[in-house]
């Protein structure tokens, strides 16, 4: 249990520096932490496999391929501050509005206990085997439809991207 | 279900057909794919099925609500010509095959039942927009609005999300009906707090893909950035398919904690409907007034999505297939007539005043714009006309007497922006030269027009289906 | 609690021998590719310090420790040190879940696995552990605030993430024969002489070339490619940071032999196991069992030194083709291959007739079209 404060506040932390921090590369590489941080979240809660796949995925992939572009595009140079203090204003307001609704809900919510739950604990629960059954027997059709997601995305990002007559390449 | 699995392997196929390097046989291939599909469809007709493990299902509602949205892409593929002879800046092999990807999506927000289902389908038919609007690259107003929505549906969709795992932590299921059946047992005051903030999540998601304000502001930019063929797909399809989720939602899982959200709804009716006509009216775009209205429409659908009686899913379905004939002919009529036209990076040629004169050469060009007009403005003897009939009856019987008189004013106001088209079709002077049909162009323009007048006719042929 | 404490030391302890090992094989992996890349040129090599310059990785060291440590004005300080320590850290981690030998009595009817931890997602965690990888390098090539090491590093992030893909799909085929992720079971199914080489031929070719890309080895070694970049992204460290960096380099070589051993030449199987375990006893099996493993790890990382000394450097589009439009879809028919072997129950057949036919379309193929060129020149 005070692992899993410790680790919660990380997670906050790194989240909340994500945001704060002025230069782009330093956001991303605690992009990367807080990543880590959920992993860990994922471990304290069985599920191995999730944890392994958020690490390949987000941190090991589409981060890098963040920095790589921020690394790229060197926005350290030109970052005016386009928001005017109206905007920042009501982003604020909006912000803090829902964060106090949530805490609000939150609270009041009673979380079922353990012991109410059966009290029973199966190891067994989002280790691999477990998730892959449950992936293809009762979520087959959305698991197998995401596929198209995923092709429609691909198709258009070839299309998109690809050079055309005439365009020349940077 | 088969129609999804038939549309998938079309889809592939239609790539495939691409490597044929023969432009002509996309368009007919696209045609009959769309036709199999909706025989697929209706041959689930009368029966109720549940497909895996609970995650979809199929029934009189989801069929009619899919054969809406599948008579919808087969006139805009109707009236897309092939996507002109353009060979090296266009690409229709995948233009078609991404439509038909996206119609699966729309088709498994209509016939969900688990919300895994609506988050898939709703991903995959946004996804697909966002290819499209984006699809004319040497367009700087096309890349700007693929990427403001983009960016602003990316963040409608984590909402939506946020809420869908709100709602599961509270009810402990995905399932629609199981929802339902918690949500009725908890509506006695022992629901999670966590139950009605995920719902209002939910719905305003489903709300942004609508184009409902207060989350309208990403539609004018895209309906106007879009390529005329695909704001037209847009504009019906995905309004179709989310009302349809929307009403499955609110009329059925959600109707238990009907206080929660009925206050919040009317009152967005209201502001849609008097956003989306108001400013409708200072348009100088006929594209981008057609974007406006279709806010408005929008707050129209909302006002009769907002309660199941026994007839709304009927007044639901009647108005999206009269919208999107309409809109459908509005739209055809808008490419042929720009393309006489010049555009450049200051000045589009999508304005009002390129209809000017357009009745002196053209006159059936003319007349579909003029039938298109008055069915969006609701004029009787039109399909639209019975449409915004059946929501007031509805909203009426309901006793819904506020954002009822809103949508009748805001009603009448939108009179005066659809005419301004027709009075530049027949009144001012211009110069239109005569424009050449193509055969299918003609026959689709002419479908519609008819479809728009008979329903408007007799709204019953279709009425009594729904 | 007795026994949990023991088992907590001789966990320890064999952690830290895993370390020990790891460290002390990197270390000579300097002098040993200095040995071979002399004997592949016909010269002596380092033959000063000590007996066959056998003390050379010391004077490395202390020459590396000396060496004035320099850090650019306009770099970014935190950053451009995090580099290499990431570097060290990803390249050691791996070695958690490789299983270096069988159970091992520690007195008191106590065993212990010799194998940091046995996770049910070991191979994940290599992967997950190796795409990792790419950060101190990115992260040092872009802290040093110097064009060639920003160009380096994004090279290395390119090549990674292009080769990753093909990688995860060559172990999909592992996966598949033998039914888990966990790097201990596959060793298991292996035992006995079933290795894994002798039923997926392709894959492990496919695993191999993409073991050389992913630790930046020549033929792929684009991100320090000395004629382009001076030293790519580690052009402005110095001192034991750079030191960090090619140790780290050198750790990853062996601790991808000891990957590839494990997934593909049976982990620490070796020939007459059983009898040894029958007439010496189960520790002293198991002991040699990690002696084969390690074995076969060396034998890997002198298989990278070969390579390094016989191939010449890929140029970049040449790399990513590769990567892309070769080793992506050999992966993927390696996956189909391996589905049908398993159906058929023909493993080997299968798998080596499979590639047999491979071969024989693609070489069907090519001449066809190049004939075709021909008559089109004509």
């Amino acid at each position: 249990m005070q692992f899993w404060y410790f680790l919660t506040a990380l997670t906050l932390l790194s989240a909340l520096m994500v945001v704060l921090s002025k230069n782009p590369i330093h956001s991303v590489l605690y992009l990367v932490f807080t990543f880590f941080c959920i992993s860990g979240h994922y471990v304290l809660l069985n599920a191995q496999f999730l944890m392994a796949v958020n690490i390949i995925v987000y941190a090991g992939a589409i981060m890098v391929l963040f920095l790589f572009v921020i690394m790229m595009l060197d926005l350290r140079r030109n970052m005016p501050d386009s928001k005017s203090n109206l905007t920042k204003l009501a982003g604020a307001i909006l912000g803090g509005t829902l964060l106090v609704i949530l805490v609000a809900v939150m609270r009041k919510t009673q979380f079922p206990q353990f012991s109410q739950m059966g009290g029973k604990f199966d190891t067994q629960t989002g280790m691999v085997e477990n998730l892959g059954q449950v992936l293809f027997r009762d979520y087959l059709l959305p698991f197998e439809l995401v596929s198209i997601l995923f092709f429609v995305a691909m198709v258009g990002a070839v299309m998109l991207g690809k050079r055309e007559a005439g365009e020349r390449n940077f | 279900m088969n129609s999804i699995i038939a549309l998938s392997l079309f889809g592939i196929a239609n790539l495939f057909l691409g490597f044929l390097n023969n432009r002509k046989i996309l368009l007919p291939a696209t045609l009959a794919f769309v036709l199999v599909a909706l025989g697929l469809n209706l041959a689930d007709w009368n029966q109720e099925y549940l497909w895996f493990n609970n995650m979809l299902r199929t029934n009189n509602l989801s069929v009619n609500f899919a054969s809406v949205i599948l008579v919808a892409t087969f006139l805009v593929v109707a009236v897309s010509r092939g996507f002109g002879d353009d060979e090296e800046h266009t690409h229709p092999a995948e233009y078609y095959a991404i439509m038909l990807f996206s119609v699966v999506g729309a088709i498994m927000m209509v016939t969900f039942e688990n919300l895994i289902m609506l988050f898939v389908g709703l991903e995959i038919l946004s996804v697909s927009m966002y290819i499209l609007t984006g699809t004319d690259k040497r367009n700087l107003r096309s890349n700007e609005a693929a990427l403001k929505y983009f960016l602003m549906g990316a963040f409608a969709t984590g909402i939506l999300l946020f809420g869908i795992a709100l709602i599961y932590g509270a009810t402990g299921s995905f399932n629609i009906h199981g929802i339902e059946a918690l949500v009725l047992t908890a509506a006695g005051g022992s629901a999670p707090a966590l139950l009605y903030i995920g719902i209002v999540m939910v719905i305003i998601g489903l709300l942004f893909k609508v184009s409902a304000a207060p989350f309208h502001f990403w539609t004018p930019d895209v309906y106007e950035g879009a390529p005329a063929i695909f704001t037209a797909f847009m504009s019906t399809v995905v309004k179709t398919a989310g009302f349809a989720a929307l009403f499955r939602l609110l009329g059925g899982a959600f109707t238990g904690v009907y206080g929660t959200w009925i206050y919040i709804l009317y009152f967005l009716t209201m502001l849609t409907l008097i956003i989306g006509n108001i400013t409708a009216v200072y348009q100088q775009s006929f594209k981008r007034m057609l974007a406006y209205s279709s806010i408005s429409h929008a707050g129209y659908l909302m006002l009769t999505a907002t309660a199941k009686v026994a007839h709304t899913q009927s007044s639901i379905l009647f108005y999206s297939l009269a919208y999107s004939v309409a809109t459908i002919s509005a739209f055809a009529v808008l490419m042929v007539v720009a393309e006489t036209k010049e555009s450049n990076a200051e000045k589009t040629n999508e304005n009002f005043d390129i209809f000017n004169g357009l009745a002196k050469n053209n006159p059936l060009l003319a007349f579909v714009l003029t039938v298109s007009m008055l069915s969006l403005a609701g004029i009787p003897l039109t399909a639209g006309f019975w449409g915004k009939f059946f929501i007031f009856s509805d909203a009426f019987q309901r006793g819904i007497v506020v954002p009822l008189v809103v949508a009748v004013l805001m009603s009448a106001v939108g009179i005066y922006y659809y005419f301004k088209a027709i009075i530049s079709a027949y009144f001012k002077e211009g110069d239109v030269p005569a424009i050449e049909l193509k055969p299918i162009y003609k026959i689709t323009l002419i479908v519609t027009t008819l479809l728009t007048i008979v329903l408007g006719i007799a709204p019953d042929l279709v009425k009594s289906i729904f | 609690m007795e026994i949990i404490s023991t088992l907590f030391i001789a966990k320890a302890v064999f952690i830290v021998a895993v370390f020990a090992v790891t460290l002390g094989v990197a270390a000579y992996s300097t002098y040993f590719e200095r040995k071979v890349a002399a004997f592949m040129q016909d010269r002596v090599g380092p033959d000063r310090a000590g007996p066959f310059g056998i003390l050379q990785p010391l004077a490395d060291a202390v020459k590396m420790f000396m060496k004035e440590d320099f850090i650019p004005t306009n770099s970014n300080k935190w950053l451009f040190i995090a580099g290499p320590c990431l570097s060290m850290l990803t390249a050691l981690m791996t070695s958690a879940v490789v299983p270096f030998g069988d159970k091992l009595e520690i007195g008191g009817g106590a065993t212990i696995d010799l194998q940091g931890i046995d996770v049910n997602i070991g191979i994940l965690w290599v992967f997950g552990i190796v795409s990792l990888g790419v950060y101190g390098i990115l992260i040092g090539g872009w802290a040093s605030n110097n064009k060639y090491s920003l160009i380096g590093a994004i090279r290395a992030a390119s090549q990674n993430i292009s080769y990753e893909l093909a990688m995860g799909m060559s172990i999909i085929a592992i996966l598949m024969l033998s039914g888990s992720l966990s790097t201990k079971t596959i060793v298991e199914a292996q035992q006995n002489g079933h290795w894994n080489i002798l039923y997926q031929p392709l894959g492990f070719l496919i695993f191999l070339v993409c073991a050389f890309a992913e630790c930046n080895r020549t033929p792929f070694d684009l991100p320090e490619c000395e004629t382009e970049l001076i030293g790519g992204y580690h052009t402005e460290y110095s001192s034991m940071k750079l030191g960090f960096y090619l140790f780290a380099e050198y750790i990853n070589m062996f601790i991808s032999g000891a990957v590839m051993a494990t997934l593909y030449f049976g982990g620490y199987d070796y020939l007459g196991n059983s009898w040894v375990a029958e007439h010496w006893g189960e520790n002293v099996a198991t002991l040699i069992g990690v002696g084969a493993l390690i074995g076969k790890a060396l034998f890997f990382v002198f298989v990278f030194m070969w390579v390094r000394w016989t191939l010449p450097r890929f140029r970049y589009d040449q790399l990513m083709n590769l990567g892309w439009t070769i080793l992506i879809p050999l992966a993927m028919f390696n996956v189909v291959l391996t589905g049908f072997s398993i159906i058929s129950g023909w493993l080997m057949i299968v798998s080596w007739v499979g590639v047999a036919l491979l071969l024989v379309a693609i070489i069907v193929y090519d001449s066809v079209t190049y004939k075709k060129k021909k008559v089109a020149v004509n």
